[in-house]
């Protein structure tokens, strides 16, 4: 095998895929990784300073969230949940080959970092076309290795390579858990070549989301917010263009007839001017996919009416709550319909969905909600504004569990 | 020329009034035919007895529309023709859906419009290609179904490449001995025609001063050549003696209607049966003289499926009113605007690989 991939992290140039693996299944420097291991932990919270870094984090607010979920209280937070028992040992999987999606810059850091945490030693395959955000989290980790322990540097490799069915190929044998982001084409297309016998997948194919809000709850709600809520649901849905998957697409008005109207039209104009505000971009292109998008819907019955507020925000109100479109519709444009109670919305839910952003809703109003459509799908409720925020729970994982795996020790 | 041939003549205040009483009826027309067009135009807000004061007033299609929905204004029975669109693998084509009577309108008006520079009798004929972009008509290229198109307008056709694609100076030669010293008509893609023929002539020093060349198809790959339509045309007149030039603008969706460069080559412009309303992206009202923006088509000619009035992705400016080669407005085509992309997790791995 002489396939070369480009080692980005640690930044070594051109690198052979085989010289490469047999590296990683070196035990490092000072020993093996445990779970929670302190070199790893210190490393993790270097490099989250440099992202909370003022002007980085001006720069690229998703940087800034990143750098916050690694912080050593959010660590300490994400470890604490797997409990020691007496007669059971934690250990990494060992090595883990991590394929996230081209186009969004940093969500690979999030699965990354947590199976670092865990102790594993862990190949990411990066986009070649990083630029922007994930430059500045590649100069971040470079920054924080050198002050490091030579153990993360020995175990933690970012890569790059063309579209050599060979190295991922080479990878996916070789590791012990292979994570696989993006498109269900992509998911199906990685699963193509196998993991060995003990391996196994940790997937995260597309998802889709959608927001509820309360008519009652939004009625209730001051001034103040009623303006935190809107710039919430803006950053959740403009932030990556309305495409990340735990970004919301639908809206569903929850409450009586008489009111939800009033209620919906403040809430789409106040959501116009945060993103006249805010210069989220939508531009010529992006409006015509939005045009495109939500003149099919109306075409195809599926919407009632379409509305444009500017190119920002496109409205399409749906027919009926079941007919939600759950493909990408362009930044910005949201199905929307209204719905008696949270309940009528337990049929519409399916496997796919995601993420609910809700609003004006109480704890009690949610969970019977998650009871009632739990076993159709949904895998976390959000109020608004944290759609995005990434957990250590994800796409219903436990993620250092998933990432660790267990030995039991029994004397009598 | 005769009068049948003439349709540059309206200015563009009287174009507008025709125009815009002609979209009346065909909005009225296509709501009242084609049941997904009547549910946009509600769902946008518009009232079945709405009457449309302005030319751009009336609502228009986004073109890529045809790509994902069966549009139009006929029973299935009486479906004489589907047109489709280019594209290149993998994307979607659009269908265009004719009757006999919309298959015959749209050639009479192509035909008389290209009569205006063609004159009224067929004239021998050079094709910018090779005979085999036409012969597969199943795996039919928009290239094949452009250059199909146009040979009705010509006779004794001979195509300046042969099958591998490389340049028959031969045939060429024959083709001008036979013809030369008269009108004689030249087809061809802009990026074919320069590369094949401009290039081929110049070389072999041929004589194509008695040639009308029509031409289409963008700029994009001259431009990378630090080739303009101004350089084109010079460079064609210096070195091969052709001047009668005419660049055309029009696409599958709005069959029948092309938009022609006058004979001055200083622009495109609209037969009397058409218009182009250049709109500014953001408020999507029509952009002043010299503003560049999206390209809108209007033509009265589909009246089996509604593709009367149609926003492309194509850039395009205004450059005068009434001042030009021929009355109306004389514009310019800029290029298309990207494809959306949007960042996100759903990225397919496996296209935005690399």
């Amino acid at each position: 095998m002489t396939s070369v991939v480009e080692s980005r992290f640690p930044e070594a140039g051109p690198v052979e895929v085989s010289q490469l693996l047999h590296q990683l299944r070196q035990p490092p420097p000072g020993g093996p990784l445990t779970v929670g291991d302190p070199r790893v932990v210190e490393f993790l919270i270097a490099f989250a300073r440099r992202l909370l870094a003022p002007a980085t984090a001006r720069r690229y607010p998703e940087l800034a969230s990143l750098g916050f979920f690694l912080r050593r209280s959010e660590i300490d937070r994400a470890l604490g949940r797997v409990v020691p028992q007496s007669g059971v040992l934690r250990f990494p999987r060992g090595l883990v080959f991590h394929v996230p999606p081209a186009n969004v810059d940093t969500i690979f850091v999030y699965s990354w970092a947590l199976s670092a945490l865990a102790g594993n030693h862990n190949v990411v395959r990066i986009s070649a076309r990083s630029a922007g955000a994930a430059d500045v989290v590649l100069a971040a980790l470079q920054k924080a290795a050198t002050d490091a322990h030579p153990a993360v540097a020995a175990t933690q490799r970012l890569i790059t390579y063309g579209r050599e069915d060979e190295v991922t190929a080479a990878f996916s044998s070789s590791c012990d858990l292979r994570v696989i982001w993006g498109g269900d084409r992509a998911v199906s297309e990685i699963r193509r070549h196998p993991v060995a016998p003990h391996a196994r997948d940790l997937t995260f194919p597309d998802r889709s989301s959608f927001a509820v809000l309360s008519v009652e709850g939004w009625q209730a709600a001051d001034d103040a917010a009623r303006q935190d809520a809107v710039i919430g649901f803006a950053n959740d849905s403009y932030w990556f263009d309305q495409n990340a998957c735990a970004s919301p697409r639908a809206v569903y008005w929850v409450g009586p007839a008489d009111g939800a109207q009033a209620v919906r039209d403040e809430f789409f104009s106040r959501l116009a001017q945060v993103v006249a505000e805010r210069h989220f971009a939508v531009d010529t292109s992006m409006a015509v996919e939005k045009i495109v998008a939500t003149y099919g819907l109306a075409i195809n019955d599926v919407a009632a009416t379409v509305q444009f507020d500017g190119n920002g925000v496109a409205v399409a109100t749906l027919r009926h709550p079941a007919l939600v479109p759950r493909r990408w519709l362009g930044a910005g444009t949201f199905p929307e319909c209204r719905v008696e109670s949270l309940s009528a919305l337990v049929e519409v839910v399916t496997r796919k969905d995601q993420t609910l952003a809700a609003f004006g809703f109480t704890a009690d109003e949610l969970t019977r909600f998650v009871e009632q459509a739990g076993h159709r799908g949904i895998d976390r409720v959000v109020p608004f504004g944290s759609a995005l925020s990434f957990d250590a729970i994800w796409d219903g994982y436990d993620l250092i569990p998933e990432f660790s795996r267990l030995t039991t020790v029994r004397t009598a | 020329m005769s009068d049948e041939a003439d349709v540059f003549t309206l200015a563009h205040d009287a174009r507008e009034s025709a125009l815009t009483e002609a979209m009346n009826e065909l909005v009225s027309h296509h709501r009242a035919h084609c049941t997904p067009y009547d549910r946009l135009l509600s769902s946008l807000g518009h009232q079945h007895a709405e009457t449309y004061e302005r030319l751009d007033d009336v609502p228009w299609l986004p073109v890529r529309l045809f790509k994902n929905h069966v549009l139009k204004s006929i029973p299935d029975d009486d479906v004489f023709k589907i047109l489709t669109s280019s594209g290149t693998t993998g994307e979607e084509v659009s269908r265009i859906f004719l009757d006999k009577d919309a298959a015959a309108t749209q050639s009479r008006m192509l035909s008389r419009t290209l009569q205006t520079v063609l004159g009224p009798r067929r004239l021998p004929m050079l094709v910018v290609d090779t005979t085999s972009v036409i012969k597969d008509r199943r795996s039919f290229s928009a290239r094949g179904a452009g250059v199909l198109g146009m040979l009705s307008f010509g006779r004794d056709h001979v195509y300046v490449l042969d099958a591998q694609g490389q340049p028959d100076v031969d045939a060429v030669r024959r083709f001008l001995a036979a013809h030369g010293d008269a009108p004689f008509l030249i087809f061809g893609f802009t990026f074919m025609v320069w590369v094949r023929l401009y290039e081929v002539a110049r070389d072999q020093g041929l004589d194509l001063s008695n040639g009308i060349l029509i031409h289409s198809g963008g700029w994009k790959k001259l431009t990378d050549r630090a080739v303009d339509n101004a350089e084109f045309r010079r460079l064609f007149a210096r070195d091969t003696g052709l001047t009668r030039i005419h660049n055309f603008y029009g696409m599958v969706e709005q069959i029948g209607t092309v938009f022609l460069e006058g004979p001055s080559g200083d622009s495109l412009y609209a037969p009397d049966f058409a218009d182009v309303i250049i709109r500014d992206p953001q408020t999507w009202d029509e952009a002043p003289v010299g503003t560049p923006g999206l390209i809108e088509v209007v033509s009265t000619l589909p009246r089996s499926y509604p593709g009367h009035a149609l926003l492309t992705e194509d850039l395009g400016v205004v450059r005068g009113v009434d001042d030009g080669d021929w009355p109306g407005k004389r514009f310019a085509v800029l290029g298309r605007i990207p494809r959306a992309e949007a960042r996100g997790c759903s990225d397919t791995f496996s296209e935005a690989a690399a």
